[in-house]
């Protein structure tokens, strides 16, 4: 499978999602997290449309300053910072100890415990809304 | 009478989609005894195509399973243009929209039929509550609705199903509503809290609109589907219909199509209905122009495509102290309110709106609004060291208000024919006017307000207004509105356009007005009562 970026437009993106998400409150940078490697390869898998646009940043990215770029590209080109900006979250989110630490389990089956008598009703709190509700408009 | 039973490729009924309402006519006419063909533009989605078990499930809802056919860009989806304050969106594909809807279940409120006579503003319909309470029941159970049964906001339903538990996000609303005094009640979902016919449980994993992998959620591919091919209808997929062609009579003929391979077809039919919502129809009736019908087919009133009326949808998140496991499903709404859906007169605004209150799922879905920056924060609030503040603090400890309102049918807002724009087969695109009316800003800004007082009331510490969503919740209502008058609405009041006889139109574009639950239920069972006529009077309907 051909890589949807070069060595170059990858260590680019470091620098960026660097500026966006640094290391910090006990949570690794997005270099760290290693967004830039296969954790981005399986966000543009998930969203293809996103990686010619994110190609361009890139290269248009490559030599400047990381957090001038990116400010200004928030300010001058929000469509671009999107795609930027969400496909280094969505990568940084991808990893298992980044999850670990924000206490994120993923969307996980969770089989339903149907309670014979809900709380809302073993409480008191429905009985209230019929009580106090004045009906419908016929 | 009709006739072309003996036929191998025509069919005595021709249905224009495989969405919600053509699933409901496939099933019901076949029941009968009927030979039905269903043409549908897109094919069948598979649950192992889902990525909603997997890490990358959140991203998949900006790739594959993004909501807007326009990012989403399959063969099957044709583009919607236009300068939009609220933009449809649709899935094309058989289930239609009910592959990726959230399943939230909801009866028109008795007023919603009656707007014109209660608060003088747009039209009644010429049905009314009572008219469809037996098929919203048969819809209910046909979809496996759960819920609980006794919500004082509307006539009594029966639901097959206790309701999902409404969650640590569905306790922490209710809190507020409690001390708000508000009405609240424990979320009205077609997602099955049981195993029940071709339904598995809910297992609250959700990623109920981006695909369930458990086949909890209601979805025609599942309740309705293999009942219709058991009976024997004939679901043509890739068919992407062009035109309604008239015999000499002016009736209808049946369905022009191209298939998956571009070749040109015609499905002959006695009856045809159309069932491809409420862009999707009107387009079709525009597409079908001739020198008979010169604006369009069924179009002597000039309403085909107007009225449009699509629900504007603003959020309030609540953040909590507390964690309260909002990745965790369903999504589906866990409670909802109707205590702001009737016309108050202290207002200055007529309607009303319906809130239901959701979870926020994973930390890329719990950040969206706040990383797209709609609140327009101040780069340092947002990323660097904030970015993790926030999934510290929001992600797992919110829910969200959604207020959805209900806006009057205008004909400024409309579908019209984008010819300098077209689908993979070379059709127009459906081009979309809407402007959200100041009605419906007065709505939007007391719900708003009342959604902070009621997040505040929940203990929020700290409250995240939204904006209007401008890509709208895909509830695309009004286009081919229902009357008993030729000369102000499109079909009768069972479905049936007033120019052509054989031609009936049993999606959301018949509705008169759109009240401000979520339509799926009404879309259903008025199917259920316009097919139920049709199959009651089949010896008196005029065919091709």
């Amino acid at each position: 499978m051909t890589s949807p970026l070069t060595d170059v437009q990858r260590r680019t993106l470091d620098e960026l999602a660097d500026t966006l998400i640094p290391a910090a409150a006990g949570k690794p940078s997005a270099s760290q997290a290693g967004v830039s490697g296969e954790l981005l390869d399986r966000t543009l898998a998930a969203v293809p449309a996103w990686t010619e646009p994110l190609r361009g940043i890139l290269d248009e990215a490559a030599g400047r300053p990381a957090d001038r770029f990116v400010r200004e590209l928030r300010t001058d080109k929000p469509e671009e910072f999107a795609v930027l900006s969400l496909a280094a979250a969505g990568a940084y989110f991808l990893n298992p100890r980044v999850r670990e630490l924000i206490g994120y389990p993923g969307q996980e089956a969770h089989p339903l415990s149907l309670a014979a008598s809900p709380a809302y009703v073993e409480n008191g709190m429905l009985e209230r809304v019929c009580e106090r509700y004045p009906g419908y408009r016929p | 009478m009709m006739t072309n039973r003996g036929r191998d490729d025509a069919a005595e009924v021709v249905i224009v989609g495989a969405g919600a309402s053509g699933t409901v006519a496939a099933d019901a006419l076949s029941a009968a005894g009927f030979k039905v063909a269903c043409l549908e533009q897109g094919g069948w989605s598979n649950t192992a195509d889902y990525l909603s078990a997997e890490p990358e499930a959140e991203l998949s809802w900006l790739g594959k399973w993004n909501p807007d056919q326009n990012a989403r860009r399959r063969a099957a989806d044709y583009p919607v243009t236009g300068q939009a304050e609220v933009r449809p969106l649709m899935y094309n594909g058989v289930g239609g929209g009910l592959v990726q809807w959230a399943g939230m279940w909801h009866p028109l409120l008795p007023s919603d039929f009656r707007v014109r006579s209660l608060d003088g503003v747009a039209d009644d319909w010429p049905i009314g509550w009572n008219d469809l309470a037996p098929f919203y029941q048969r819809a209910t159970r046909d979809m496996s609705v759960s819920g609980l049964t006794g919500d004082p906001a509307f006539p009594e339903l029966d639901y097959p199903n206790p309701p999902v538990p409404i969650g640590k996000v569905g306790m922490a609303a209710a809190r507020g509503m409690d001390k708000m005094g508000w009405h609240w009640w424990p979320g009205s979902n077609a997602i099955s809290a049981r195993a029940r016919h071709n339904l598995q449980a809910c297992q609250r994993r959700g990623t109920c609109i981006i695909g369930c992998p458990e086949n909890a959620k209601a979805n025609g591919l599942l309740t309705h589907w293999p009942r219709a091919l058991d009976n024997g209808v004939r679901l043509i997929t890739e068919a992407r219909v062009t035109e309604i062609p008239l015999d000499a009579q002016g009736r209808a003929r049946g369905a022009a199509y191209v298939d998956r391979e571009g070749t040109e077809r015609l499905q002959p039919g006695e009856v045809v209905i159309l069932a491809a919502n409420g862009i999707g129809t009107s387009r079709l009736l525009l597409l079908s122009a001739s020198s008979l019908h010169p604006d369009g087919l069924a179009n002597s009133s000039g309403l085909v495509g107007k009225r449009l009326m699509q629900h504007p949808y603003q959020t309030v998140t609540a953040v909590l102290e507390e964690g309260i496991e909002s990745w965790r499903g369903p999504w589906g709404q866990n409670i909802y309110s109707l205590e702001f859906a009737e016309t108050r007169p202290e207002n200055d605004f007529v309607r009303g709106s319906k809130w239901n209150a959701c979870p926020r799922g994973g930390p890329l879905f719990a950040l969206f609004d706040h990383l797209t920056d709609r609140g327009g924060e101040e780069f340092d609030r947002v990323w660097g060291e904030s970015f993790h503040r926030a999934s510290d603090d929001i992600f797992g400890h919110s829910f969200s208000w959604g207020i959805q309102t209900e806006d009057l049918p205008e004909e400024r807002n409309r579908v019209t024919l984008d010819r300098e724009t077209t689908d993979a087969s070379g059709l127009p695109a459906a081009r979309i006017e809407y402007r959200i009316s100041d009605n419906t800003r007065r709505m939007l800004e007391f719900n708003m307000a009342r959604a902070g007082e009621a997040a505040e009331a929940a203990g929020a510490a700290e409250i995240i207004v939204g904006e209007v969503w401008p890509s709208g919740i895909g509830h695309n209502l009004g286009t081919a509105r229902m009357g008993d008058d030729p000369a102000s609405s499109v079909v009768d009041r069972w479905c049936r356009t007033h120019d052509v006889p054989n031609l009936f139109i049993t999606d959301g574009s018949v509705f008169v007005t759109a009240g401000s639950v979520n339509p799926t239920a009404t879309i259903m069972a008025n199917t259920l009562r316009a097919v139920e006529r049709m199959i009651g009077a089949r010896r008196e309907q005029e065919t091709s």
